[in-house]
């Protein structure tokens, strides 16, 4: 008895992190954040100060902002958006995998004849695949939206 | 899965956007339903069955495929 009560209360809150949503404001806030942080990405140099800190707050700013415009509800949600919105982190997923597994060697190899001379291989860095992931996701639901 | 959620639709004389708005969801929704684009769940089809007044047998049905 105290076992199945331990499990539910165990499917429980598993099912509830699992429907955690943010409210749609977030994502107007996400909008605006993912904005700034990539004009700041941008124009950086205009800024002055500490070059390599601002590019990591912008780095920052741009998966924090394209996280919330994931997460956030819409307007209109009912059970046909959730199954839109499962569908496209899916995909975003299994995409992001592929960019991770072959982005390294084409960027190695478009290096290559660019600057044969300075050419180094190099793997991902985490932003690069985390804003990837979310921009695919987050645009392979608004298109599975319009084309419902 | 086919269904005659339109023609239902006639017969109460009632737009997507109201059926949509009986049963808590968004008029894109029920026009993919329409269209056999989207399978609802349970819930919904009996939602459905509800404000129709009829089993969800008569409005959905399998098709070959199924």
């Amino acid at each position: 008895m105290k076992t199945e009560k331990f499990i539910e209360r165990e499917r429980k809150s598993f099912n509830k992190m699992l429907n955690f949503r943010l409210p749609y404001l977030f994502k107007i806030v996400g909008v605006i954040v993912f904005i700034i942080a990539l004009l700041l990405l941008i124009f950086r140099s205009q800024f002055g100060g500490e070059l390599l800190m601002l590019k990591n707050i912008a780095r920052q700013g741009i998966v924090i902002g394209l996280l919330f415009i994931s997460l956030s509800r819409d307007k209109e949600e009912d059970e046909m958006t959730i199954h839109l919105r499962a569908r496209s982190y899916a995909f975003a997923f299994v995409v992001g995998v592929l960019y991770a597994l072959t982005m390294p060697y084409v960027e190695y190899g478009v290096a290559n004849v660019i600057k044969p001379e300075s050419t180094a291989f190099k793997n991902l860095g985490e932003f690069q695949l985390l804003s990837f992931m979310l921009l695919v996701q987050v645009m392979f639901y608004n298109v599975l939206k319009r084309f419902r | 899965m086919e269904n005659t959620i339109k023609v239902e639709r006639a017969i109460l004389n009632i737009t997507q956007d109201e059926l949509a708005k009986r049963i808590g969801v968004s008029r894109q929704t029920i026009n993919s339903i329409e269209a056999n684009r989207y399978v609802p769940s349970t819930v919904l089809a009996l939602k459905l069955s509800e404000v129709f007044g009829k089993p969800v047998n008569d409005f959905f049905k399998l098709s070959a495929d199924d």
